[in-house]
């Protein structure tokens, strides 16, 4: 076992440990996931259709977006957190290991609230999405590479703060805003905030790509999502590294 | 080989925002080496730079200027392989996890460390005997004082059997008796493993119970770097006497001697030696007093060191 | 009472001194504004003009006057809550000689009246570039008491649901299901009127109308004054159940211990 799969165990443990904590939050959030499919069906029930959207759709694109959730904020809760957790100088903590501090820092906190999304995702797909062998693979491709590319959002921004210091909050607010966007069907967006949201806030890559791609899969399609998977990892991993080289150790110099 | 060795080391950050930015030198030319085996304070005041000297010899932190090697590695540049070797515990951060045993952290650390299993078991073992921690490690760490989790932190910080052990810090917020028993095990794991250790500390007992070598920085800059016994020797021309009389004595004027405290029979006698020998005062009172209990002290450590933070050695 | 008046004035203050906070909220309130103008603009015109009664017109007047007045309150305060009762802090407060409760709930009202004015003004610019100035002068006048009425009876429905900490420990988790109550049975995410006939009764029947429903209906144009009066009697009952829950709570940690 990899020591990152070993690490990212133990924090599936520690939140294990609370056992009937667990349940609950999961609980709550798998009410809450429940709450906005009956938002969902409400509003096609009176809408009908929207720019080729219609119910199915909006529930396969719901699925996609919380089985990202519940892996790229749920598994890796840290990954919103990186800002934080730099400022509060954990990151040297993991710098006294003998591992990746960045992978570290990612597998080591499980968050069992947004583990429920995780459980919920796929078994939206199962009911509602239609779900051939075919269409199973594509989602799960799709869920991986939308994970990929907020994962990897997060952890840019959060890692400006080896940078420029604060408290992370531009992470907070950066993972506020791709997460509201990632909700909703793209095509209801106007030219403008479509091209947003496929730049500088890029939803569209965690949810709108790959609904499309379960929807209805086209190649060119699919190599975006994967270029744009790259291009995301890529950056978290550069910013990080160079980062590193210029931290100073977030913890006020004061306290030397 | 040395275990630690640093030339002219040095750390800038930028301070302040805005129009109050500002470069601060937070350590300066820091010069030093440590041989195996050794124990060393690495003292000073809050601000005096030792943290950020540490960070840099763990490989946290890239110098702006100098050198610096710990078992032969550079530390920032080749930090992975250098955190095979060492240990390092900060006293304000915990590598235990909190909802879970100390016994199932150090399962992950045998595998971060790439430890045989039944290796990593037999150590564990052999460490909560050697930290008297055996009934400790397998509650969960939320569950412990402070005193008992920083002894299951040292656990954790030697489990991989480093050659250099750093501790920053680790007495913080401990009580008396705590700080005493952790200064107890790191004194041991030396003794019985050679394991060279680097503490830093703001608390002058520290060096008392741990240390046989002192390096005090303040302002960033290393301003005394000595055997701990010859620190006190040298350092402070006096030394104390307490001494009972069988009865009241009246005044007591010995040439270079001062009275600091008197009650009845007891009296507190401040000597200084470049006036007079000890053994000179010594000799005046038993000569002209009937002398129940004498006992002679060195000054307190803590007047020494604040007399070279403020450099007046 | 007049510690109370002070309370809530000092809080209106506390917030205005932090112009970074409130413009944050402010933002995401109109973001979110945004979208949901594009999403219901484009599910009108695709619909023949209306649904379910509203054109996009009162639809969008609607959206930003149910959002305003949800996104006024902090549901993540039943979290910190339950988190003061739970950790015993809330026993400092006990010592006061004010009613706990009370004294909150006026610190809170500061805070959200001055989000809720921020927070229309904002939105009110947007709709109105949108789709052109409120459909009825007299809905407006009626939504401004409306819209506190709101914020009011939202404050004491969050404190009652988080006096539950005083027995459970993991009540503050769900704020998280309070939200979601007052989005979909408030009528926040959609008017009402979109629920099935039967369920929709029922919602209009709830104190979470009263938060989202009331005030966003005025606003999008239907003058329907009694809102106003089911409002009024749901924040005497929700103060009361406030009240009473703490009150309970109160005694409870005075024999039970922290």
């Amino acid at each position: 076992m990899t020591v990152a799969l070993a690490t990212l165990c133990t924090a599936f443990l520690e939140a294990w440990s609370n056992r009937r904590g667990f349940w609950f939050q999961i609980g709550i959030m798998a009410a809450n996931d429940v709450a906005w499919v009956i938002f969902w069906v409400l509003f096609f029930r009176e809408v009908g259709t929207l720019k080729g959207w219609d119910t199915h759709k909006v529930l396969l694109l719901f699925a996609i977006l919380t089985t990202v959730s519940g892996t790229g904020l749920g598994l890796l809760s840290n990954s919103r957190r990186l800002g934080e957790l730099i400022a509060g100088g954990s990151l040297d903590a993991a710098l006294a290991l003998p591992t990746n501090p960045l992978t570290y820092l990612l597998t080591r906190r499980v968050d069992t609230a947004l583990l429920g999304d995780l459980a919920f995702g796929p078994v939206l797909f199962l009911v509602a999405g239609d779900p051939t062998p075919e269409r199973a693979l594509i989602f799960v491709f799709g869920a991986i590479c939308g994970t990929v590319v907020l994962v990897g959002f997060l952890v840019a921004l959060g890692s400006v703060t080896l940078f420029a210091g604060g408290r992370g909050e531009q992470a907070d607010l950066g993972f506020q805003a791709i997460l509201i966007f990632a909700s909703y069907p793209i095509d209801v967006f106007g030219g403008l905030t479509k091209l947003f949201l496929f730049t500088a806030v890029p939803a569209a890559f965690v949810t709108g790509l790959p609904t499309s791609l379960v929807s209805s899969f086209r190649w060119p399609v699919a190599l975006a999502a994967v270029a744009a998977a790259a291009f995301f990892a890529l950056m978290a991993v550069t910013t990080f590294r160079i980062g590193l080289r210029r931290y100073s150790s977030g913890a006020l110099w004061t306290r030397a | 080989m040395l275990a630690i060795s640093t030339t002219e080391l040095s750390k800038e950050f930028t301070a302040g925002r805005g129009r109050d930015r500002r470069r601060v030198e937070a350590v300066r030319d820091i010069t030093f080496t440590v041989e195996r085996g050794e124990r060393l304070a690495y003292i000073g005041p809050n601000g005096a730079g030792k943290s950020t000297s540490i960070k840099m010899l763990t490989g946290i932190l890239h110098p702006t200027r100098g050198e610096a090697t710990v078992l032969g590695l550079v530390p920032w540049t080749q930090r992975r392989e250098l955190a095979r070797r060492i240990g390092t515990l900060f006293g304000q951060r915990s590598q235990l996890w909190f909802e879970l045993t100390t016994r199932q952290t150090l399962h992950l650390l045998a595998r971060i460390y790439r430890l045989d299993a039944g290796d990593a078991r037999r150590r564990t073992d052999e460490l909560a005997q050697l930290l008297d921690a055996t009934d400790l490690i397998d509650q969960p760490v939320r569950s412990l004082s402070l005193g008992q989790r920083m002894r299951c932190e040292l656990a954790a910080t030697v489990l991989h059997g480093p050659e250099v052990l750093f501790l920053d810090e680790p007495t913080i917020g401990l009580d008396l008796i705590a700080k005493q028993r952790f200064r107890e095990m790191v004194v041991r794991l030396n003794e019985e493993r050679g394991t060279t250790v680097f503490l830093t500390s703001h608390d002058v007992a520290d060096i008392e119970h741990v240390a046989d070598r002192v390096v005090v920085i303040n302002h960033g800059t290393i301003i005394y770097d000595d055997q701990v016994g010859r620190m006190r020797r040298s350092l402070l021309q006096t030394k104390l006497l307490e001494v009972r009389f069988e009865e009241a004595p009246g005044a007591v004027e010995i040439d270079g001697v001062q009275v600091t405290h008197e009650s009845d029979t007891v009296y507190g006698l401040v000597v200084d030696t470049r006036r007079v020998s000890v053994r000179e005062v010594l000799d005046d009172l038993l000569d002209n007093y009937a002398i129940a209990d004498i006992s002679v002290v060195d000054p307190p450590l803590e007047q020494v060191i604040s007399e070279i933070y403020e450099g007046r050695t | 009472m007049s510690a109370l008046v002070a309370q809530v004035h000092l809080a209106a203050r506390r917030t205005l001194r932090q112009p970074g906070e409130l413009a944050v909220r402010v933002t995401f309130y109109a973001v979110i504004l945004v979208i949901f103008s594009a999403l219901w603009s484009a599910a009108t015109k695709a619909n023949g003009g209306s649904i379910a009664g509203y054109t996009a017109h009162s639809l969008l007047w609607y959206v930003a006057a149910a959002e305003g007045s949800v996104i006024a309150t902090k549901p993540r305060m039943i979290e910190t809550i339950g988190w003061d009762i739970s950790s015993g802090a809330i026993v400092t407060e006990m010592l006061r000689p004010a009613s706990v409760v009370g004294l909150r709930l006026a610190a809170e009202l500061g805070e959200a009246v001055v989000r809720l004015v921020a927070s229309l003004a904002v939105g009110g610019v947007i709709v109105w570039l949108y789709v052109g100035p409120p459909p009825s002068a007299a809905g407006i006048a009626l939504f401004v008491p409306a819209s506190l009425l709101a914020v009011g009876c939202n404050l004491a429905a969050q404190h009652a649901f988080a006096g539950a900490a005083f027995w459970l420990r993991d009540a503050r988790s769900t704020w998280f299901l309070y939200q979601k109550l007052v989005f979909l049975l408030g009528g926040m995410l959609l008017p009402l009127e979109f629920l099935p006939t039967g369920l929709a009764d029922v919602a209009k029947a709830l104190p979470f109308a009263a938060m989202a429903y009331a005030p966003a209906r005025l606003a999008s144009g239907h003058v329907e004054p009694w809102l106003l009066l089911v409002q009024a009697a749901w924040l005497v009952a929700l103060l009361a159940c406030a009240g009473g829950v703490f009150r309970a709570g109160e005694r409870r940690l005075e024999v039970v211990g922290g």
